[in-house]
């Protein structure tokens, strides 16, 4: 009697991870032993990066407001303290946004913040 | 642009305002002339900095052999390489590479301070390093930067 092992089911069950592992580097997208832990741990990256990119994002703002910030004859702490004794409530995207494409808003904020401060 | 855009804007190499400019090595400390270069030309200083992109400027050094190094330094500061052979340790001072090729003094220390990847090599090949105040990059226009006035 022959053995009965389901190709079809397994098969389909491998293929499912193959697809997602295309584009990968070498052996990784198209050996299943590879394959099925580099997706394993594929996705265990994409969870723990999703939250990691709102901090990345955050660094990047930072790093446009402090270069910003500088131009005006600022730091970046220096200005930020400004803004929150001037309670001005805007956040740090906004901020960084209106540096880089509005640079006369940005410049208009710092004004305000510092006439507020004295 | 577009106002009602939610997304943080990465500078691309279309977008990336890219200035060419000329710093006077004479009387600048060594690692503190280095690590204003590497800043510039990683465009640190630009409110659309963008860490992934070649954003920064273009920058030409002359006067090399004119930089200063604080403390005993230039009597005591090494560069070691090694020729991969037993016993193959070389020494070069700073202040025999100063006197052969004033260039790569800067060119090494700005090499160090710049990240470590593609686009950090991408991104040292935007320097021109000088002895003497002749330059190759007369047709660019640099404009003269004075280190002191950035942080």
């Amino acid at each position: 009697m022959p053995k009965a092992k389901n190709a079809v089911a397994s098969r389909a069950r491998r293929k499912k991870v193959l697809k997602q592992t295309k584009g990968n580097f070498g052996a990784r997208k198209n050996v299943w032993t590879v394959a099925k832990n580099t997706l394993e741990k594929g996705l265990t990256y994409a969870y723990r990066d999703r939250k990691k990119k709102k901090a990345n994002f955050r660094a990047l703002w930072i790093q446009r407001i402090n270069a910003a910030a500088r131009i005006e004859g600022l730091s970046y702490s220096k200005l930020m303290g400004l803004i929150h004794k001037a309670d001005i409530d805007i956040n740090r995207k906004v901020l960084a946004d209106l540096a880089m494409n509005q640079p006369e808003a940005f410049k208009a904020i710092v004004v305000k913040a510092k006439q507020a401060a004295k | 642009m577009d106002t009602l855009s939610y997304k943080t804007i990465s500078a691309n190499k279309a977008t990336a305002q890219k200035e060419w400019v000329l710093v006077d090595a004479e009387g600048q400390t060594l690692g503190r002339l280095a690590s204003k270069v590497a800043k510039l030309l990683r465009g640190k200083y630009k409110p659309s900095f963008t860490p992934h992109c070649d954003c920064g400027d273009n920058v030409v050094i002359i006067n090399a052999e004119k930089i200063q190094v604080s403390g005993k330094k230039f009597d005591s500061k090494n560069y070691l390489r090694h020729t991969g052979y037993p016993g193959g340790q070389r020494v070069t001072t700073i202040k025999q590479a100063l006197e052969n090729h004033p260039e790569r003094v800067i060119q090494h220390a700005v090499k160090g301070m710049l990240p470590k990847n593609r686009l950090g090599r991408e991104l040292f090949r935007n320097m021109y390093v000088y002895a003497g105040t002749e330059h190759m990059q007369e047709a660019q226009q640099p404009k003269n930067l004075d280190l002191n006035t950035l942080k």
